[in-house]
């Protein structure tokens, strides 16, 4: 446990350096929320349909995913300048190195999110304390699958540019096939149109899940069901991408 | 000035693009993920609020993306710029029997250039989804776009010469990016930027990517009226051309002396 702390505590002092990153991040998440969702919010008053309070829990959805999903640049950095060696001759076990590295990755995310999330509070309402401990519970498995992909992808290609374009990939087909940015009920119009897979994919999208839960909790719950499925959805997803990335970080890193 | 030297400049500036090839990639799957999903998607949301305008916001979208494209494709150039002051090719380009005015004016039109090309098909199946309504319209919207395109590559040279730090660039551009894209009528029609914050809509009035995205819109009939003159948009369009292609020139010219770039 000793070992695996102090790994997470040097990919904290990492994300730190990066305080420029974090600033244009949230310059570009403030600007989605109090430019691009007040217009639309006008857009879709028309319909009663309040889009900045519906888009508000997304965004922190947002932004944890983008945060998340920082290790994988890190670590595919230190493939490529092959600090990993560096990494791998330290006294402690693979495993522990890459559960460090996992975990190091969602909890960044959860600590970029948390001023997001609290605007939330703010602007909606605020929780009771067993929904509060949901939404954190349900973030951070989020978050934890997120930097699975992330590590998963960055140990899978030397290349920098392969990974800027399979991250590309992941962020476009998660965002935009999820309710992050639209409701669900919207992208099931797509069906009608043949897209199904896509709307089949919208559903079972950990993203669609994660931020429509906080959505149950925070907006009108008629409209916002909650449902223990959700959790177990991100749960699955976290499992599967925290072991995958765990594996793959031990076993690829080995052979480079 | 030789038009030969400085063609070489612009060819320079053309195949180094083709190295960005992963970059080009991911660009075209952004803007296929933006026309075939978020824009049909947001389209069935806001589709009585597009009518009441006047328009199909899917055609009105995708119009913008094309200008979002063309605006950051154009903006690779200070990425090279970057890249050749830490790989010391600076020096090198000194070196070359071309004068300084040439190398920096060569490097504005192939950095806009370059993204034009880049463009092209994609405007190719733009035009067909969108259709065309009236060709001297199109023309005139072409043409305009040949100045943003330029006047954005400049900007990007300006903005890249005036810093020493390729990270804060890439920041500073990312959160250019970010401001300049969504207080523009790229993405939602000025009607409604007006009805939610009168000061956005005051900025999208002096927005290039706003003369940009709306006269393309005319030119392709998606927009029957513009809000402006056309000739208002054009003006505005060559006075953002001359101003940065001419800043960055200056700028570029100077910096390059005494290894400023350093």
């Amino acid at each position: 446990m000793k070992a695996v702390l102090h790994v997470i505590e040097y990919d904290f002092r990492n994300f730190f350096r990066y305080r420029w990153f974090i600033i244009g991040l949230i310059a570009m998440n403030l600007a989605d929320l109090f430019i691009s969702a007040v217009v639309f919010t006008q857009m879709t008053s028309i319909v009663n349909f309040n889009y900045f309070r519906f888009f508000a829990p997304g965004l922190a959805v947002v932004g944890l995913f983008a945060s998340a999903f920082m290790i994988g640049r890190e670590i595919n950095m230190e493939v490529r300048r092959e600090i990993h060696h560096y990494m791998l001759s330290l006294p402690m076990t693979r495993t522990e190195l890459a559960v460090g590295r996992v975990l190091a990755g969602g909890l960044r995310g959860m600590l970029y999110m948390t001023p997001l999330l609290i605007t939330n509070f703010i602007v909606l309402r605020f929780p009771t304390l067993p929904q509060l401990l949901l939404i954190l519970l349900a973030l951070l498995l989020l978050a934890i699958g997120i930097s699975g992909v992330s590590i998963s992808i960055a140990v899978s290609t030397t290349s920098f540019e392969k990974f800027v374009t399979a991250r590309g990939v992941v962020y476009y087909m998660m965002f935009f096939c999820s309710s992050v940015f639209y409701p669900l009920s919207v992208i099931q119009v797509l069906a009608s149109k043949g897209l199904w897979p896509l709307v089949v994919f919208a559903q079972m999208n950990p993203l669609t899940n994660g931020s429509d839960m906080i959505r149950s909790f925070l907006l009108d719950p008629n409209k916002y069901v909650f449902s223990p499925l959700m959790l177990l959805n991100v749960a699955v997803f976290s499992g599967i991408f925290a072991f995958l990335a765990t594996f793959a970080y031990a076993k690829i890193l080995q052979r480079h | 000035m030789g038009l030969r030297k400085l063609w070489l400049v612009i060819e320079r500036d053309l195949r180094m693009f083709i190295q960005y090839k992963f970059m080009l990639i991911m660009r075209g799957i952004w803007f296929v993920s933006q026309v075939a999903l978020f824009g049909l998607v947001v389209n069935n949301m806001v589709q009585e609020a597009a009518a009441k305008v006047g328009i199909s916001y899917f055609h009105f979208y995708v119009a913008g993306v094309t200008i979002i494209t063309l605006y950051s494709t154009s903006m690779f150039i200070g990425y090279d710029i970057f890249e050749e002051a830490e790989h010391g090719v600076f020096e090198y380009l000194l070196t070359l029997p071309v004068s300084r005015r040439e190398l920096v004016l060569g490097r504005s039109i192939g950095g806009g250039l370059r993204s034009f090309i880049y463009v092209g098909p994609l405007l190719v199946v733009v035009l067909f989804v969108l259709g065309v309504s009236n060709p001297l319209y199109l023309l005139v919207a072409i043409a305009s776009l040949f100045l943003f395109a330029f006047g954005v590559a400049g900007m990007s040279i300006t903005i890249a010469v005036g810093m020493k730090s390729g990270d804060k660039y890439d920041i500073l551009i990312g959160v250019l990016d970010a401001l300049i894209v969504r207080l523009s009528t790229t993405m939602y029609p000025k009607f409604y930027m007006q009805q939610a914050t009168p000061a956005y809509a005051t900025v999208a009035d002096f927005n290039p990517l706003t003369y940009a995205s709306d006269l393309f819109r005319w030119g392709t009939g998606v927009e029957g009226a513009l809000q402006f003159s056309p000739l208002v948009g054009v003006l505005g369009l060559f006075i953002f051309f001359f101003a940065f292609t001419f800043v960055g020139v200056v700028f570029y010219e100077r910096r390059l002396e005494g290894g400023g770039w350093q």
